[in-house]
């Protein structure tokens, strides 16, 4: 199943990251078993998204940059409005990174 | 702060690592249960620190958590642990910074480290920085860029390829040297009598595939010319001895002793080879060709396959070029290796860190479209992770309006 690293940059990501970090610095854990770790995490937050979460969200603002590199697209916005359903956000200033979702159905 | 649907896949989705990984911590000499329980007691603290998950979490049996108001950081920090002794280790180890033991994994990637991410700036604890590490790609995932260098460098390869047609350069020297030299003037008087004669055009075809069988990419051209003589040989020569092929072909072409004939074609060939390094007026041609255009596959093509005696010269007119070309193809590369990406890097870290002193918004996701009409994007994402105003959000579907 291929799977994205994009989501070890969330928040969950992160502390999973530092987390294993620590105990392959402290010499607890290998670094293969970390990465191991970090792949079930993929995995696992991908198909949690996919079955879990149901929520809509819809986002509008001034595009700043915008970039489609190895396909990956990465938005700049400025003065975006995040709108879902409980509720909604203004942000001065957010980044949108987003992996194409075909290359996980091949 | 994360809402409480956040939360609960937040949980569910260390749970479900936690178990996944489990065989392999435990099987093969793995570290083994505690350690095991030790990463998920780190993880879950940091997300409490980090305000993704609100605990506590009754990680006993039910997976399910407590949904829990928001709680001070104490609170977090010690409720779901009390009492059990695997994660006063990991807060030991948070209070004071671990000893590196494992050197190895310790270089962030460049490019990475530099990049923010959510919860870096809200979680500085040790090892923070190497946290990078863990992003080397993986086989199979579709997200790590190593397609475009792949293209980049068949490109290189083959234009290098293209610019050296050396292999071909080589062989006609030698059997140039090997022909003992012979009176052109023969050749010509005999062809003029064959003319007369009528004779045949077979035999002499065959005479010169035997006097050809030697010679390197000779083979080729006789047996696509045979009926036809010696036209294409005429292409590419120096326009100085052109008129000379000619008188050469006309003689053999009409039923003149073709070996003497070709032998006679071969002394011109190697009186070409010495006058062709003065006819440098075409090579700046080729030579812009191996540059610039797409073109040079088929030019070289032709050098390839189809050139002869009387052309071989032309591809020493290449050689000489391609030191040139080389020389040309390397200062490319660096522009594109060294500097133009530095400078890149450090835009685009500037920006970064720029953001990241900010509160960073980041929204990760997958996008199934993304559409302009002129300035007005759109875009459909899904399965998303999104991190704004120190919320974490998801989303099943997004929707994007943007003004460019």
């Amino acid at each position: 199943m291929a799977t994205f690293e994009l989501y070890r940059r969330s928040t969950i990501g992160m502390c999973l990251t530092e987390t294993l970090d620590e105990m392959v610095s402290n010499g607890v854990l290998s670094p293969e078993h970390a990465i191991q770790v970090l792949v079930q995490f993929d995995k696992s937050m991908t198909e949690a998204l996919e079955t879990q979460v149901k929520s809509k969200v819809s986002i509008k603002g001034h595009l700043h940059t915008y970039r489609f590199c190895d396909n990956v697209w990465t938005f700049i916005l400025q003065d975006a409005l995040f709108k879902n359903e409980e509720s909604q956000e203004n942000v001065g200033r957010v980044k949108i990174v987003a992996c194409d979702s075909k290359l996980l159905t091949q | 702060m994360a809402s409480s649907t956040t939360s609960n896949v937040y949980v569910q989705v260390i749970e479900d690592v936690i178990s996944k990984v489990r065989d392999e911590f435990l099987n093969n000499g793995g570290p083994g249960e505690s350690v095991l329980s030790e990463l998920q007691g780190m993880w879950e603290m940091k997300m409490m620190q980090a305000g993704a998950i609100l605990g506590p979490i009754d990680r006993s049996l039910a997976p399910k958590p407590t949904p829990g108001g928001v709680i001070t950081p104490v609170h977090d920090l010690n409720v779901p642990y009390e009492g059990t002794e695997e994660y006063e280790t990991p807060t030991a180890d948070l209070l004071f910074p671990p000893t590196p033991l494992q050197t190895p994994m310790q270089t962030p990637l460049p490019g990475t480290a530099q990049t923010p991410l959510p919860g870096t700036t809200q979680t500085p604890l040790p090892g923070t920085a190497d946290s990078s590490l863990y992003n080397i790609p993986t086989g199979g995932t579709p997200i790590t860029p190593n397609d475009y260098p792949a293209l980049n460098d068949a490109g290189g390869v083959t234009e290098m390829k293209a610019g050296r047609p050396s292999p071909y350069m080589q062989p006609p020297q030698p059997w140039m040297s090997q022909r003992p030299p012979l009176d052109v003037n023969v050749a010509y008087v005999e062809g003029r009598e064959e003319v007369d004669k009528g004779a045949s055009h077979r035999p002499m075809t065959q005479d010169f595939f035997t006097m050809s069988s030697g010679k390197r990419k000779r083979d080729d051209f006789a047996s696509q010319y045979h009926a036809g003589g010696y036209i294409p040989q005429q292409d590419g020569a120096g326009d100085a001895t052109s008129e000379e092929v000619k008188v050469g072909h006309g003689s053999s072409t009409q039923g003149g002793l073709v070996t003497a004939a070709s032998r006679g074609m071969l002394l011109q060939g190697v009186r070409m080879s010495k006058r062709i390094p003065q006819l440098d007026g075409p090579m700046p041609d080729p030579y812009d060709d191996v540059l610039s255009t797409p073109n040079i596959y088929n030019y070289q093509g032709v050098v390839n396959e189809d050139y002869n005696i009387v052309n071989t010269p032309a591809p020493n007119d290449i050689q000489a070029a391609t030191p040139a070309a080389v020389i040309q193809n390397d200062v490319g590369e660096d522009d594109e290796d060294e500097p133009l990406n530095e400078n890149d890097d450090d835009d685009l870290d500037e920006v970064d860190q720029g953001e990241e002193h900010n509160p960073n918004h980041l929204v990760l996701a997958q996008f199934d479209k993304v559409t302009r009409t002129k300035s007005r994007w759109k875009c459909t994402l899904k399965d998303g992770i999104m991190h704004i105003n120190n919320k974490d959000i998801l989303f099943n579907k997004a929707t994007g309006e943007f003004d460019f």
